[in-house]
């Protein structure tokens, strides 16, 4: 149960938010996107930095996710609980078979980026295509969920909280699983992970279908509560570039790390939206000066440097015993 | 159906030379350059602010092609050096975020300074007829240029000593550095020279169709493709995967549409990796 | 014409080898000897520049080159065949060779003295380096080595790999190099092979000078008998 305490602490900072945000519906919508995008960067995580496999395809398999949900609840007429259900299986059964065509034809790091990110197009491209069923450029209204909770920003808000600390949880519960030894070998040393038995290959596989699954529920989730999704809401632009960013600065493969990365950037945004037109600049210049500087993210900077300041204080202790 | 095929192999010639600057910087350096297409896209820029200043447009895009290739140098001593100094999969990733970083400023400051320019250079003439295909002008010119360039390029890697040793860096660089190669003068020489060849495909492309401010992101995305299914590092591999994408780009849009076409372009980068990982040409490790 | 002094050279900050001294006059022929990880691969790149000594000093032909990089250290001179060969696989033989004289393009002279004293490879001029069998590509290495008109030729295991009656034909080449004046510096675990054909030299244990001495006398050395030539 300890080790479930940062994700409480997490929780209860994240839980405030909107105490000083909730007197505007604007600055709630950028909170829950923050939120949206630290769901999309615990799923990345599992799979890239538990796993390395590179999933150039997030904002895609939310795609699916968000999709499949709006098109099964609005035009067939499921109930909601049941189109999330099946959005996630959608895009779990569809991120399991990268990972599977991955792991079969031992495709490296670049390659599995290749490959899904032709996926990310190709769905782009599908969305603006199939416009009887996605309304195509001009997007698709989502009736189902209108007049529910999902739809005040602050039950909305808590909605999304909720499924950030499941995720957490989800990560933190593989992390000290068997599984998670294993993701952890892998981590550290593919071979050396194999030699000890580790069924790799399988723990890829588990690994995609488990986060894709998180990034469709997520997805899913979404066009509920926004009411309206549209092929840039998943686009590889909007979605994947971002995630990336956001978990590599906070520091793969750690717990918190993409919580952190994902809130720093969603206040660098709202920060930004001043500067208007030169925001994608001053992203660009930070993203440089970051992986400049950091070259493991931001978590495991402040773990050393915790360490660090830890040991020197125990040093001088140790020294006056003397 | 020749006039299609023949189209195809001048789009497919483009694509070959936008691929081609992304592989020789990978095989050298493991950088893949994400801010390929941007630089591309600065590249046509230029031209674009050469013309504007009164220029010719000859002049212009010599201009122009001279300032992205000091860009491309200047990148490579400052920004990649970090980069260099490190090994295998940190490499790699490194490369990709410092360039993804490099591609978001181009993109914001032409999205800032320049948001509706776009480079548009249209050829006079009436269209000329080559093996019973009626050629406007300005793609003629287009395919001469990129035919020219590609021929000096095959040139240059087979039959020039620097050439050769540009190819020995990618093959194996200690052996490289002991025949008395400085591997780090050949990256900046090669990342200046793909900065250039990715203007001027961003410029020939303009005398058939405007390139926007933009297009960056295309351009970077149709390189990766390019680069990947060659296989990375192969110079050769690179025009071969250009013009089979750029056949199968305009048959299946001349046959099933503009919509489908992206998709089964994809498809067929994507089949390409999956049959051989390494790429079409290139040596497995 | 080469003089080492009391260099240590290693990996990151793990010195392997420890202040060797050691010096070659022009015209010489020296050995290195000693067993497997005595530390002779990692002096001999210490030497050429592809690892960064951290203590001590290289001359060659009387000028410091210390911590300069390999290529600077192979433009001057100093050619180095290393034990993996590190040829250009997707190259051709003579591709692989004329590289030899860059940037300069190869001594039409060179190139023929090379293929006389290989002859096997000029039949396959046109095949692809990375096609061919061990001992073919320590010809191409040494032959890209000569190409650039050293002054001092270094060997890491010539011999590596090789089957014993290849490993005899590969020194009788070498055995041609010394009688036509090339300078010699070359590491060996095939002892006997090295110390017919050089005039002095250096046991090498855990990274230190053990002996120096003529061959005649390593030869006789009972210690180098015992350990190297395997006679008790």
């Amino acid at each position: 149960m300890r080790s479930l305490v940062p994700i409480a602490l997490t929780a209860a900072a994240l839980a405030l938010v909107p105490l000083w945000l909730s007197d505007s519906d604007f600055r709630m919508g950028l909170a829950l996107e923050g939120l949206l995008f630290t769901a999309y960067a615990i799923a990345f995580n599992l799979i890239f930095g538990s796993t390395k496999q590179l999933f150039l395809c997030v904002g895609a398999l939310a795609g699916v996710g968000g999709y499949t949900a709006a098109i099964l609840a609005d035009r067939v007429g499921l109930p909601m609980l049941l189109a999330l259900v099946l959005a996630a299986g959608a895009a779990a059964v569809t991120g399991g078979l990268f990972s599977w065509v991955a792991v079969r034809r031992s495709l490296d790091v670049i390659f599995t980026g290749i490959i899904t990110l032709t996926f990310s197009l190709a769905f782009q491209n599908l969305i603006l295509g199939q416009r009887n069923l996605t309304g195509g450029e001009t997007g698709l209204l989502v009736d189902t969920g209108a007049g529910t909770i999902l739809r005040e920003p602050v039950p909305a808000y808590y909605v999304f909280l909720g499924i950030v600390v499941t995720y957490l949880v989800v990560f933190r519960l593989l992390q000290r699983s068997h599984v998670g030894w294993a993701f952890r070998a892998l981590r550290d040393d593919e071979v050396a992970a194999e030699l000890a038995g580790v069924n790799v290959p399988r723990y890829r596989i588990y690994a995609g279908l488990v986060g894709s699954g998180m990034l469709g529920l997520a997805g899913a989730f979404f066009a509920f509560t926004e009411g309206f999704i549209s092929a840039s809401t998943f686009s590889f632009g909007h979605v994947d570039i971002r995630v990336l960013v956001m978990v590599v600065f906070g520091g793969l493969g750690t717990l918190l790390g993409p919580v952190l990365g994902a809130t720093v950037f969603s206040v660098i945004d709202e920060v930004l939206i001043g500067v208007g037109q030169l925001r994608q600049v001053v992203y660009g210049l930070v993203v440089i000066a970051f992986f400049v500087g950091f070259k493991h993210g931001l978590v495991p900077a402040i773990e050393t440097l915790v360490r660090t300041i830890a040991g020197r204080m125990g040093a001088r202790i140790g020294t006056k015993g003397d | 159906m020749t006039a299609v095929v023949l189209d195809g192999i001048v789009l497919g010639l483009q694509f070959g030379l936008l691929g081609v600057g992304l592989t020789l910087v990978y095989g050298l350096g493991g950088v893949l350059n994400l801010a390929h297409g941007q630089l591309a896209v600065l590249g046509a820029i230029a031209v674009w602010l050469a013309i504007g200043t009164g220029l010719p447009v000859l002049p212009a895009v010599v201009v122009g092609l001279a300032a992205i290739g000091l860009l491309g140098f200047l990148l490579d001593t400052t920004l990649m050096r970090p980069v260099y100094a490190r090994r295998g999969d940190e490499r790699v990733l490194l490369g990709l975020l410092l360039t993804l970083g490099v591609a978001f400023i181009i993109d914001g400051l032409l999205n800032w300074r320049y948001p509706i320019a776009s480079l548009n250079i249209s050829i006079g003439g009436d269209p000329i007829s080559i093996l019973g295909v009626r050629m406007r002008t300005g793609s003629l010119l287009a395919s001469t240029i990129a035919i020219a360039a590609a021929g000096l390029l095959l040139l240059f890697f087979r039959g020039t000593t620097l050439g050769r040793g540009v190819r020995s860096v990618i093959q194996d660089e200690e052996g490289a550095r002991l025949v008395g190669i400085n591997p780090a003068s050949v990256r900046n020489l090669i990342f200046a020279l793909s900065a250039v060849l990715a203007g001027l495909v961003a410029v020939t492309r303009s005398m058939t169709s405007p390139v926007s401010a933009s297009a960056g992101i295309d351009f970077t995305i149709l390189a990766l493709i390019v680069a990947v299914v060659g296989g990375l590092g192969s110079i050769l591999g690179a025009f071969v995967a250009g013009i089979l994408l750029g056949i199968v780009n305009t048959v299946s849009s001349f046959y099933i549409g503009q919509y489908i076409t992206t998709i089964v372009l994809l498809a067929a980068a994507a089949l390409t990796i999956l049959l051989r990982p390494s790429g079409l040409l290139g040596r497995r490790k | 014409m080469l003089e080492v002094e009391e260099l240590s050279v290693g990996y990151l900050g793990d010195d392997v080898v420890h202040g060797v001294t050691l010096t070659v006059a022009p015209g010489e022929a020296v050995a290195v000897i000693g067993s497997n990880g005595a530390g002779k691969t990692t002096l001999f790149r210490g030497i050429c520049g592809l690892l960064t000594a951290s203590h001590g000093r290289v001359t060659f032909d009387g000028e410091d080159v210390s911590g300069q990089p390999a290529h600077k250290i192979s433009r001057r001179g100093l050619a180095f065949v290393p034990a993996e060969r590190h040829l250009f696989p997707g190259m051709t033989v003579k591709e692989n060779l004329a590289l030899g004289a860059y940037p300069g393009r190869p001594d039409p002279a060179t190139m023929d003295f090379v293929l006389s004293l290989f002859p096997q490879l000029a039949d396959r001029l046109s095949q692809h380096a990375g096609t061919m069998s061990g001992g073919e590509q320590q010809m191409v290495a040494v032959g890209r080595a000569l190409v650039s008109r050293p002054r001092l030729l270094l060997l890491d295991e010539p011999t590596t790999g090789l089957a014993p009656k290849l490993a005899k034909a590969a020194y009788e080449a070498l055995a041609t190099l010394r009688s036509e004046g090339l300078t010699l510096l070359l590491a060996e675990q095939q002892v006997p092979l090295a110390l017919d054909l050089t005039d002095r030299g250096y046991v090498l244990e855990n990274g230190r000078v053990q002996l120096e001495s003529s061959s005649e006398e390593l030869r006789r050395n009972p210690e180098v008998r015992r350990a190297y030539l395997g006679i008790t």
